[in-house]
């Protein structure tokens, strides 16, 4: 190979990235070109700079590893560290990255780059995968955030302040008390990953908080809207198997 | 079930005297009274008061194996009039071997006074059997609650384990790593933080043994804990006690802080990119040591869902161990959390 693989350290602890640093110090193919301590600093990095290979802690400040890949516009190869987790398994199922688990030796580390270049060479392209590794859900947890992005700002929303989800094609729109933010995911990932005693999936194109219900309406003969409680009032459509989970959430 | 006579002397000690009693008094009433011969007084108080009593002791093993609850009630009597005819007549033949030699020939005391022996045999069974009976009742009764007693005991200790806390993987796997990396920069502070992991793990190890530690001790194994927390997290964790010098002798549970400081460090200093600070302050009031543990956290990043398992399982922990739900006060102040423990003191610190 003859250009070197530039690549990127994002690592909230110090002695994890002087590790890093010095496994990769005397590889002939690796250049690091930056270290970032958060995933906020992360994501510009990567934006900007455009690396080839980054080095992902996945439990970090802020953000984790794996919704700062969400926010990705370039998909770099992307090598997971972390202590312990649940999501390890998966993502060797997957094969979809490496993964190493701290703390790992330099030899299993240049294994892993290895592999990153086996894949560079093959010029596989890893951002369906990526995309198939963060919609996993960590155990039997319930996500309690969405970490968005506009032009010029990353925001992260907590499930509470969501009142419902829109579906608008490969995208969808989450309406907030202050507002409304657009995210590359399917409506399938946050029925699945929103608590279902707080968010419930009315319709093909809607998925409600339960708590911003303020009343559920008849409008024709077997079909229903649901009435918010915003000052607009904003009228949802339910379908008939939408309807029917209502009834189980609400007990009526 | 061993003989409640034998294995009890109070018992024992009572039954002799009873029947001594009641044998010196049929004496008297006999030869002042009814102007008995002193000897045939003496013969029959021996054989009434003295032998049956001796023999009697042995119903305890036909009840002892016939239950009132197993045994139909039709067997059971059966059972018993044959044991009763037995003794009966053990009793009576060697009453009658002892009184032949005092007895002259052709007095008519040994016809007149062994049939109604007999039927006298036969009642003092009845007392017995009741007796006994009851007797048994009481054992098993006392047992049973002795048993169930230990078997609440062996719950709450099973109950109390579970809800200490086991050290967190993440926790584990993290400081390795960071020794490490350590290893290649600094290999003498790599040494020191092995050092204080085994410390800090063997503290963690012991709490399976014993339930109550010194305040000293228990505040010696967070300062341990931080201070691998500290090399991993850098200037970004920073404690702070303030801590009345008098409370160290205070009892407190073993490792019921360091779920605590690891929640502070999960959500405070996790969660954020700027120092935080976890504040500790202690003091004793009277009968009651107070620990108060504050940290600052990020609410925009996070949304706290209630009460984690950690924080759970202290309050449960802390309601077995003193039997009083109040011990655990949580405040949220939306910027930072505090938590109170208020831990009661046997004796008074001052």
């Amino acid at each position: 190979m003859s250009e070197k693989l530039q690549t990127l350290i994002i690592e909230d602890e110090e002695l994890a990235r002087n590790l890093l640093r010095s496994y990769l110090k005397d590889h002939a193919d690796i250049e690091v070109i930056g270290e970032c301590e958060n995933g906020f600093d992360g994501v510009k990095a990567i934006n900007e700079k455009k690396p080839d290979l980054v080095f992902l802690d996945i439990q970090m400040p802020k953000i984790t590893g794996f919704e700062m890949i969400e926010l990705l516009d370039y998909k770099p190869q992307i090598i997971f560290t972390t202590a312990y987790d649940q999501y390890a398994l998966k993502a060797f199922e997957l094969n979809a990255v490496d993964y190493l688990l701290k703390p790992f030796s330099k030899d299993r580390l240049l294994s892993a780059v290895e592999k990153v270049q086996t894949r560079i060479a093959n010029e596989e392209d890893v951002s369906d995968k990526l995309e198939e590794l963060s919609n996993l859900r960590p155990g039997q947890e319930f996500i309690d955030r969405v970490v968005v992005k506009d032009r010029h700002k990353i925001h992260i929303i907590t499930v509470d302040q969501i009142r419902y989800v829109e579906s608008l094609d490969d995208y969808v729109m989450i309406y907030t008390n202050d507002g409304r933010h657009m995210k590359q995911k399917t409506m399938k990932y946050f029925e699945t990953n929103l608590d279902p005693k707080d968010f419930i999936r009315i319709h093909r194109s809607y998925i409600v908080h339960v708590d911003h219900i303020a009343e559920i309406q008849q409008y024709e003969k077997e079909s229903y809207v649901v009435i918010l409680k915003d000052k607009d009032k904003t009228k949802l459509k339910v379908s008939k198997t939408g309807y029917k989970k209502i009834k189980e959430v609400l007990h009526f | 079930m061993k003989h409640p006579l034998t294995s009890n002397y109070r018992l024992l000690g009572f039954y002799v005297i009873f029947w001594a009693v009641i044998g010196v008094l049929n004496i008297i009433l006999q030869v002042i009274w009814y102007n008995v011969p002193l000897i045939y007084s003496l013969l029959e108080t021996a054989s009434n008061f003295v032998l049956y009593p001796l023999l009697g002791s042995s119903i305890w093993y036909s009840i002892r194996y016939n239950s009132l609850e197993d045994v139909s009630v039709g067997r059971l009597i059966i059972f018993h009039l044959i044991a009763a005819s037995i003794l009966c007549v053990i009793w009576v033949y060697i009453s009658y071997i002892i009184y032949q030699p005092f007895v002259e020939k052709g007095d008519k005391f040994l016809s007149d006074v062994l049939p109604t022996k007999f039927l006298a045999g036969y009642a003092m069974y009845a007392v017995y059997l009741v007796f006994f009976y009851a007797v048994n009742y009481y054992q098993s009764l006392k047992e049973k609650i002795k048993k169930e007693s230990e078997y609440k005991a062996l719950i709450r200790e099973a109950e109390l384990q579970a809800l200490k806390s086991q050290i967190n993987p993440h926790f584990l796997f993290n400081s390795l790593n960071s020794i490490s990396s350590l290893t290649v920069s600094n290999p003498e502070k790599a040494q020191e933080m092995v050092i204080n992991l085994s410390n800090f793990m063997r503290y963690s190890l012991m709490h399976n043994e014993k339930e109550m530690v010194p305040f000293a001790r228990e505040l010696d194994n967070i300062k341990l804990y931080l201070s691998i927390e500290k090399v991993r997290f850098g200037r970004k964790l920073n404690a702070e006690f303030e801590i009345d010098a008098h409370c160290m002798d205070a009892e407190i549970p073993n490792m019921i802080l360091q779920p605590l400081f690891e929640n502070a460090i999960k959500y405070g200093v996790y969660e954020t990119t700027d120092q935080v600070t976890i504040k500790t302050v202690c003091n004793c009031e009277g009968s009651f040591l107070r620990i108060t543990l504050t940290n600052d956290y990020d609410a925009t990043t996070l949304k706290r869902k209630g009460e984690g398992i950690g924080l759970r399982n202290i309050r449960k922990r802390m309601e077995i161990i003193y039997n009083s739900p109040e011990l655990v006060k949580v405040t949220d102040n939306k910027t930072s959390f505090e938590v109170q423990l208020i831990i009661p003191q046997k004796q008074a610190v001052s």
